[in-house]
């Protein structure tokens, strides 16, 4: 009796299934058949790369959000370090050569994420509290570091990344590459890695993980760690990109990324999504902006379509949990 | 004063239901008198819930018919169920954790009432149902802070908080040791003097025989007949719940015992100093029982050798070496497995397939060093556990919320039969699983202790740890009060030291 329930239905019945049980991959394919209707400028190169660049750095964020909101927490402090780390790599690839600020750059993401992974697996606070006093405490560090006003890159290193950030390998931008590639590490990890098992295992059921032998603080610990150190790629890609660092870069970028997590299909609750489905959510929320952009959609109401959009996608996953 | 109209309180007749294309009843029967405790048997699946749940409202019946006092009902939501004076106690507890227990008791009135709630009142009225019961707990605590066993009174008194006609309990001593057991069985007596109605639904036999007025036991979803308890015998019940006969409950226990103990525990304090000065030993190959009554200190025991709570002092002996565990991680390291009794919390993770729960102890011999998991390894290491301990699933895709009890806790014991274990440490291993499963798991613990592992089994069930233990330490207050060899068990022996009694001589 039981092969006949989970047996795939044919015809119709089949189709709908798939399109329910894919419905992020479903939704970001309407909203571009939708946009090329709508727009002849939608599918033009400057357009699409224009859009890829813009959702790149947001993007590599919400990556580490997924993997922080697979273990069940949040990380609010990620838009902040972008800031602060923006005006870091600014001032850094002014003084030392390339490959060193790169380096430190990452390096003082890690160790953000790691002062509220400390916070939340050691001192067991919580996720949302530790990560929102980091959020505080990164703006202002960001204003105070850079006295208020961007710092523009003036180094060879400088105009090397500016140059990196602003072209394109095979008609795809760089930065985007970039992004494409951290989500496959992601996925792969997430998938084939005993690391992506054990932060799901933690989500579903963080007791059950602890009386099965995981070291679960020491897990919880990394995730935010590593949570940190791709906001800080995505601070390098950001400011690279509009040659300059500000303290008034990633802005919300937090809640764009809880969003494209959210749209692409995981649970708040944990032990539910993966990076694929995120990036899709990425898009999603690129395309909107991109498609109201396109048709002079002046920006408030942007927000306010942004925001019944989100509404939308998370109600049309419910109809598909509750097949 | 309800007039009595007909013979039976309750008349089921010819109930079907199906869920999709799943038939769970078919052409169900079940009669209840006034007055009377009626046993509803069967084993996990067979469709008790299911029928219990048309009754009170939960579901609704696609056949047949109901008459509540010879009147047919159709009670359409679990409010209509309440009106008609049906009241549930389920075995997933329901109450609300930041409520107190008079606000949870009387939850369902809050909304219907008048726009102010008389507080000092309704925690009075709480307090004389609770204390009526026989068991103490203050009204007015918050109900997260009381034990599991408080919970479940708290439960039974809400479905008592009104004007109760038809009592159902599933399953409601899951959590209870025999003493609280038997207080629940004097108040269910005198319920049933007082002209109530009682289904009850267990799997424990004798307290069935005990307390039951008749019984009617399910299989399939078909009903295979309903008789008075005095008519008929366990082994006939039990014939009718599996379909089969049942001589071998219990194994033979056949484990070698080689006389180097494996495992030693020497004077064990736990840091909230409850648990107190345990010291014994295990030997290869030996079932070592653990018996007690409800907060005595077992799993607080075991969860102190395990690594999950802090020790305070005591040494721990694997195979002659010191060993220490200050967490389930070392635990695990020198091979130490611990199967909760809170399955659903602790043990499995309900959302996550079978693959990824027997998988998570068992990562090393599948992966390489940078943790890269060997996908076909995985599959045929997970396939074998499930054909060994005859999990029934369709796949080894299938998430652990979509299986039976039963099989949920096998998927539990699987993760530490998937790796070698020197100690395994099992906390009511069959706890709310059918018969059926109840056998396999007695054999496969057996099996496991014929490997040499030394097992620690943890049980309220007296027939169950005199069934399958070697030897019975019995706690009292935090500590090993007297240990039984197998010649001296008996319920009475193990109730005497339990309550802290020495034996009589």
């Amino acid at each position: 009796m039981n092969t006949a329930i989970n047996k795939q239905g044919n015809g119709l019945g089949g189709i709908l299934k798939f399109v329910l049980k894919h419905n992020t991959i479903f939704i970001f394919v309407l909203l571009v058949i939708f946009s090329a209707l709508i727009s002849d400028v939608f599918f033009t190169e400057t357009n699409l790369s224009n859009l890829l660049k813009q959702v790149s750095g947001i993007g590599i964020v919400s990556i580490g959000m997924l993997i922080v909101i697979l273990t069940g927490g949040i990380d609010l402090s990620v838009g902040s370090i972008v800031a602060l780390l923006a005006v870091a790599f600014a001032i850094l690839v002014n003084m030392v050569v390339l490959p060193l600020a790169i380096l430190i750059t990452i390096v003082m993401g890690f160790a953000l994420g790691s002062f509220s992974g400390y916070l939340v697996a050691y001192k067991k606070m919580a996720p949302f509290i530790a990560t929102l006093a980091l959020m505080t405490i990164a703006r202002g560090l960001g204003f105070i570091y850079s006295k208020g006003s961007p710092v523009t890159f003036d180094s060879p290193g400088g105009t090397f990344m500016s140059d990196f950030a602003n072209n394109s390998t095979l008609f795809v931008p760089n930065i985007a590459i970039v992004f494409f590639i951290i989500v496959a590490v992601a996925a792969v990890m997430l998938k084939y890695n005993v690391f992506g098992r054990l932060v799901i295992a933690m989500g579903s059921n963080e007791e059950a993980s602890r009386l099965s032998g995981i070291k679960v603080s020491k897990y919880k610990f990394l995730v935010y760690a590593i949570s940190g150190s791709l906001a800080a790629i995505a601070a390098i890609v950001t400011a690279s990109r509009t040659n300059l660092g500000s303290p008034n870069m990633g802005v919300a970028w937090e809640l764009d990324a809880i969003a494209a997590v959210v749209i692409g299909g995981a649970s708040l609750n944990g032990g539910k999504g993966n990076a694929v489905n995120t990036l899709m959510g990425v898009l999603i929320l690129g395309l909107i902006g991109n498609i109201l952009n396109l048709l002079n959609v002046p920006s408030y109401p942007q927000q306010v379509v942004k925001g019944a959009i989100i509404i939308l996608a998370v109600l049309f996953q419910k109809i598909e949990s509750k097949k | 004063m309800e007039k009595i109209e007909s013979e039976y309180r309750v008349e089921m007749t010819g109930i079907t239901k199906s869920f999709g294309v799943v038939s769970v009843l078919e052409g169900v029967n079940l009669k209840v008198k006034h007055g009377e405790i009626h046993a509803l048997l069967g084993e996990n699946g067979a469709g008790k819930s299911t029928l219990v749940k048309i009754l009170s409202g939960v579901h609704q019946k696609d056949d047949g018919k109901i008459l509540l006092n010879g009147k047919e009902i159709n009670p359409k939501n679990t409010h209509d169920g309440q009106v008609l004076g049906i009241s549930v106690v389920y075995q997933e507890l329901s109450l609300v954790n930041d409520l107190s227990v008079a606000e949870n008791i009387y939850l369902h009135k809050l909304g219907a009432s008048k726009f102010w709630m008389n507080w000092k009142k309704i925690t009075k009225d709480a307090q004389e149902l609770i204390d009526s019961l026989g068991f103490v707990i203050d009204a007015s605590a918050i109900v997260r802070d009381l034990s599991i066993v408080q919970k479940q009174v708290v439960e039974i008194a809400k479905a008592l908080s009104e004007d109760t006609k038809v009592l159902i309990l599933d399953e409601p001593t899951t959590v209870f040791d025999p003493h609280d057991a038997q207080k629940l069985f004097t108040n269910l007596l005198r319920l049933k003097n007082e002209g109530m109605s009682i289904i009850y639904i267990s799997h424990h036999l004798d307290e069935i025989f005990k307390i039951a007025d008749s019984i009617t036991v399910l299989k399939d979803g078909i009903d295979t007949g309903s008789m008075a308890t005095k008519d008929i015998n366990k082994d006939n019940v039990i014939k009718l719940m599996i379909g089969r006969e049942l001589d071998d409950l219990f194994p033979i226990r056949d484990a070698i015992v080689n006389n180097t103990p494996v495992f030693e525990v020497r004077n064990l304090y736990g840091s909230d100093g409850f648990v107190k000065d345990i010291s014994f030993s295990v030997l290869p190959g030996e079932v070592v029982g653990i018996a007690g009554l409800g907060g005595s200190g077992r799993t607080e025991m075991a969860k102190l050798i395990f690594g999950a709570d802090k020790k305070k002092s005591g040494t721990l002996i694997l195979n002659g070496k010191v060993i220490k565990t200050d967490s389930p991680f070392d635990a695990v390291k020198h091979e130490i497995g611990f199967v909760s009794e809170d399955r659903k919390e602790e043990g499995v993770f309900l959302p996550l397939s079978i693959r990824r729960n027997i998988s998570i102890t068992s990562f090393k011999p599948i992966s390489d060093k940078f943790g890269f998991i060997n996908y076909q390894k995985e599959c045929d290491n997970v396939s074998a556990l499930i054909a060994k301990l005859n999990i029934k699933t369709p796949s080894s895709e299938m998430n652990v919320n979509n299986l039976s009890g039963g099989n949920q806790q096998k998927v539990a014991l699987a993760k530490w039969l998937s790796i070698d274990s020197k100690l395994i440490i099992i906390d009511e291993p069959t706890r709310g699983v059918d018969v059926g499963a109840k056998i396999e798991i007695y054999h496969l613990i057996n099996e496991v202790a014929k490997k040499g592992v030394g097992v620690i089994v943890i049980s309220s069930d007296m027939p169950e740890i005199m069934g399958i233990a070697d030897r019975i330490l019995v706690m009292y207050k935090g500590t090993i009060f007297g240990e039984l060899p197998k010649e001296k068990f008996t319920e009475e022996n193990i109730l005497r030291y339990s309550i802290g009694e020495e034996l009589k001589a």
